[in-house]
């Protein structure tokens, strides 16, 4: 029982804190809510370190198996290892060698990974952007005035093309865009009560 | 030759030409200035040289090569206005990235660090952080990226809070401006300006519509005309003529695509 009442209690406690605190300037909930906010700071410096210890855990599981792929886990250990050790031992500074494998490695390695994006919007576009019916011709149509409203050929052709991008994203869009974050705003809403009155218990587990 | 059907390694490598061909030539193509980047260029233009203010380099790795040349010319900017910057990073790989690009412009600039600029590094839990800063930026980074006490430096030893802080500039490549928008901005009536990749400045256009972001610079091209205004041809112009062969080609094979279809069907 009191393994469930508990947390419920903490999340009761410090959510209507986190509510009421917006509306007093009071120096003792000022600094109530400071004290509040290094703690998060600290828990999720804790999460951290659960979360590195957990990727060990998968990962030495999968190579101790021989599980499918699991030279690629030998990879990703090693690469945390030699990164932390880098780190620790030689500073991250400028000029170290965590500082050098950062910009020589990591960088042009997700760099890679990103760009190659490219290439896949690029067929993807020429599969996917098929005229099939209006609501595909206003979307196509649209695609093209935004892409060439945001390279200077598009000036070139015409002043209009520039201004009409810039009015598919700051009219259609932006409506669609705002209803969806009026929507995510009070869903947020919703569930912040559900869970700070006890009523929304998933965090809990099955337990 | 069914053209509905184009062998989609045929297309990599058109596209491969289409992005590589223009970055091997000097070919510029003019560049204009559109109304996001003009409020955040007014925006920096009016604070009064001495004024602190926060970069946020709130980036991933991956997207450095979209982002640099946006958070370059708005930190050239900054120093170029004889603003004080506090820079930290609330994604960890920001933090080397950030304090690297700092540095090296401060050193263009001839700025020294704790004079012109500190770099506070990184902080995890950002939406605790943003709101910490609004209370006490000391309680949140008690020291700087060095491990030193950037208190002690006289150029920064009064910034206590958002109170002091004319802008706050994030550069990012996700959804971290939001938070400063709805943390810092909401609460603490921060002003902010985000630097950020194309890909995710339309999500950005109901902030700077309803006046909670001042303004973006959103991709390449944000950062070929922030370039144009400051008068330097950097990497956003540079690219500007890769972005513009990469996107006629989408939009050619599209076409392409369609016309071969329609064809088919009669």
């Amino acid at each position: 029982m009191l393994r469930k009442r508990i947390p419920l209690l903490i999340c009761f406690v410090f959510g209507a804190f986190g509510l009421a605190q917006y509306y007093s300037p009071h120096p003792i909930v000022v600094s109530g809510y400071s004290t509040v906010l290094d703690w998060v700071q600290i828990i999720f410096a804790f999460t951290l370190i659960v979360g590195v210890l957990s990727v060990f855990q998968i990962h030495l599981k999968k190579i101790s198996r021989r599980e499918k792929l699991w030279g690629y886990s030998i990879v990703t250990l090693s690469a945390i290892i030699v990164m932390a050790s880098a780190g620790f031992l030689g500073g991250t500074g400028r000029g170290t060698a965590f500082v050098w494998m950062f910009d020589n490695m990591q960088v042009p390695m997700q760099s890679t990974v990103f760009a190659l994006l490219a290439f896949f919007v690029a067929t993807a576009a020429y599969r996917g952007f098929r005229l099939r019916n209006v609501e595909a011709g206003i979307l196509l149509a649209a695609a093209i005035v935004i892409m060439l409203g945001r390279i200077p050929i598009g000036a070139l052709i015409s002043d209009y093309i520039p201004a009409g991008a810039e009015w598919i994203l700051t009219v259609p869009s932006m409506s669609a865009k705002r209803a969806v974050l009026i929507g995510i705003g009070l869903g947020s809403i919703t569930t912040a009560l559900r869970v700070i009155l006890g009523i929304e218990r998933s965090y809990l587990g099955r337990g | 030759m069914d053209l509905t059907r184009i062998d989609k390694r045929i297309i990599y490598l058109l596209l491969l030409l289409a992005v590589a061909i223009p970055l091997l030539t000097k070919l510029e193509l003019p560049v204009n200035v559109g109304p996001q980047t003009e409020k955040v260029f007014e925006a920096i233009e009016e604070i009064p040289a001495g004024s602190h203010i926060i970069v946020s380099f709130d980036i991933e790795a991956s997207s450095l090569p979209e982002v640099q040349p946006v958070a370059e010319a708005m930190i050239r900017h900054t120093f170029g206005r004889d603003l004080r910057i506090v820079g930290l990073a609330l994604f960890s790989e920001g933090t080397a990235i950030g304090y690297n690009m700092l540095s090296s412009i401060a050193q263009e600039f001839g700025k020294e660090y704790g004079e012109h600029y500190i770099y506070l590094g990184f902080r995890p839990q950002y939406v605790s952080a943003i709101l910490g800063m609004g209370e006490d930026i000391n309680s949140v980074f008690p020291l700087d990226y060095m491990n030193d006490d950037w208190t002690e430096y006289p150029a920064f030893a009064k910034v206590r809070n958002y109170s002091d802080i004319s802008l706050v500039l994030s550069i990012a490549d996700g959804s971290l401006p939001t938070y400063w928008v709805e943390y810092a901005g909401s609460r603490y009536h921060q002003k902010i300006v985000t630097g950020l990749t194309a890909v995710m400045a339309t999500s950005y256009y109901p902030y700077t519509e309803s006046g909670q972001l001042v303004g973006m610079v959103g991709g390449l091209k944000g950062a070929a005309e922030y370039e144009k205004l400051l008068g330097y041809v950097g990497g956003g112009q540079r690219g500007m003529l890769a972005q513009s062969s990469g996107h006629l080609l989408i939009i050619l094979v599209v076409c392409i695509a369609n016309i071969a279809a329609w064809r088919k069907r009669r």
